[in-house]
């Protein structure tokens, strides 16, 4: 009899813990994607000063940005709208740069606010929230300056 | 009389200067679209970035692409945890990939005449630290004035430090993947 009943505890204990297992797993191959927008910002930056912090060094500039997972982090970055162009996806991209900068940041706007991108005329001041995916740096065999990187932008205010 | 002398001088040295200095031919392309596909029994893989950058010189026929890895989205968020760590493609520290190469077939390329083009490209890829000898099929389309480039290739990963020994990536990703990219280029 005792063994029954400490037998019926294993099997209890070994099914809630194979559910919860279960449930975990199944939850973490639908995890969903990380929702920048709705994410706290790490850093507000100019986009002048994130070019410089990455053209002294880019080695220090991923270690403080760039995560292990692709986690990245969530800038809000400043300046003004040099180029507005739309991508092989229909999303439209803003570049950040300001005059006389080596490079600037390259913000691909998220899918819902595109249309933003229409309202956003060339020179104006304007501030963007999103992830940083790589650094600014001259690239020797392009010979040319290549831009931050940043995606799931929304725009934050114009100025 | 000696003004008029003078004048045609002056213009037949601009003239040979000109023509002496080509003009510069070199493209710029940051609307690119690249994708990875991974295929197994078990599980279809795909990835899209839309972030490169190219360029392409038409005289020298030198291509490069440079490539943001974190700009890879999958369709799931773990996937994508796993294709950016360490035991993987280590994006944190190797945030670019790049590609240098030449087309070699340019004297049959005309940058300045509507068509379709076969274009043979050799050159390196570095993924991670690892660098390796490709030579690729491609396609390059000038319609008015506007060129793209497109090809599609195949990467054994192991060829690029990325193995999977055991466990669930051992059997969901494919050994060779696919990889898609298409680039069109405006002046610099």
């Amino acid at each position: 009899m005792k063994i029954t009943k400490s037998l019926k505890i294993i099997i209890i204990v070994a099914a809630v813990g194979i559910s919860i297992a279960l449930g975990a797993g199944i939850y973490m191959f639908n995890m969903p994607h990380r929702n920048v927008q709705s994410a706290k910002i790490d850093f507000a930056v100019s986009a002048t000063e994130l070019v410089n912090e990455y053209l002294a060094g880019s080695q220090e500039a991923d270690e403080k940005y760039l995560d292990e997972g692709g986690d990245s982090k969530i800038l809000e970055v400043s300046g003004k709208v040099s180029k507005i162009s739309r991508d092989y996806n229909d999303q439209i991209v803003i570049l950040i740069k300001d005059k006389g900068a080596k490079a600037g940041v390259s913000c691909t706007l998220l899918v819902s606010s595109s249309a933003l991108g229409d309202q956003i005329t060339l020179g104006q001041e304007i501030k963007v929230k999103g992830v940083i995916r790589s650094g600014a740096m001259f690239d020797p065999d392009m010979n040319m300056y290549e831009n931050v990187i940043m995606e799931k932008c929304d725009i934050v205010s114009k100025i | 009389m000696k003004n008029v002398i003078a004048s045609t001088m002056v213009f037949m040295m601009m003239v040979s200067i000109v023509g002496f200095v080509s003009p510069r031919e070199k493209l710029v392309s940051q609307k690119t679209h690249i994708s990875f596909f991974s295929s197994t029994p078990i599980e279809d893989i795909t990835a899209n970035n839309y972030k490169a950058n190219s360029t392409l010189d038409t005289q020298s026929g030198e291509v490069i692409f440079s490539v943001p890895m974190q700009s890879f989205e999958f369709e799931k968020a773990l996937m994508q945890k796993h294709y950016n760590g360490a035991d993987f493609l280590d994006t944190k520290n190797f945030p670019r990939s790049k590609f240098v190469g030449k087309i070699t077939n340019l004297s049959e390329i005309d940058f300045s005449k509507n068509g379709t083009y076969k274009a043979v490209v050799e050159g390196e890829m570095t993924i991670k630290d690892k660098t390796n000898r490709v030579k690729e099929q491609g396609k390059i389309t000038v319609i008015d004035g506007v060129i793209s480039a497109e090809s599609t290739f195949k990467i054994t990963l192991a060829d690029y430090g990325v193995v999977f020994e055991k466990g669930k990536p051992a059997s969901n990703i494919a050994k060779t993947i696919e990889i898609r990219l298409v680039g069109e280029y405006e002046a610099e």
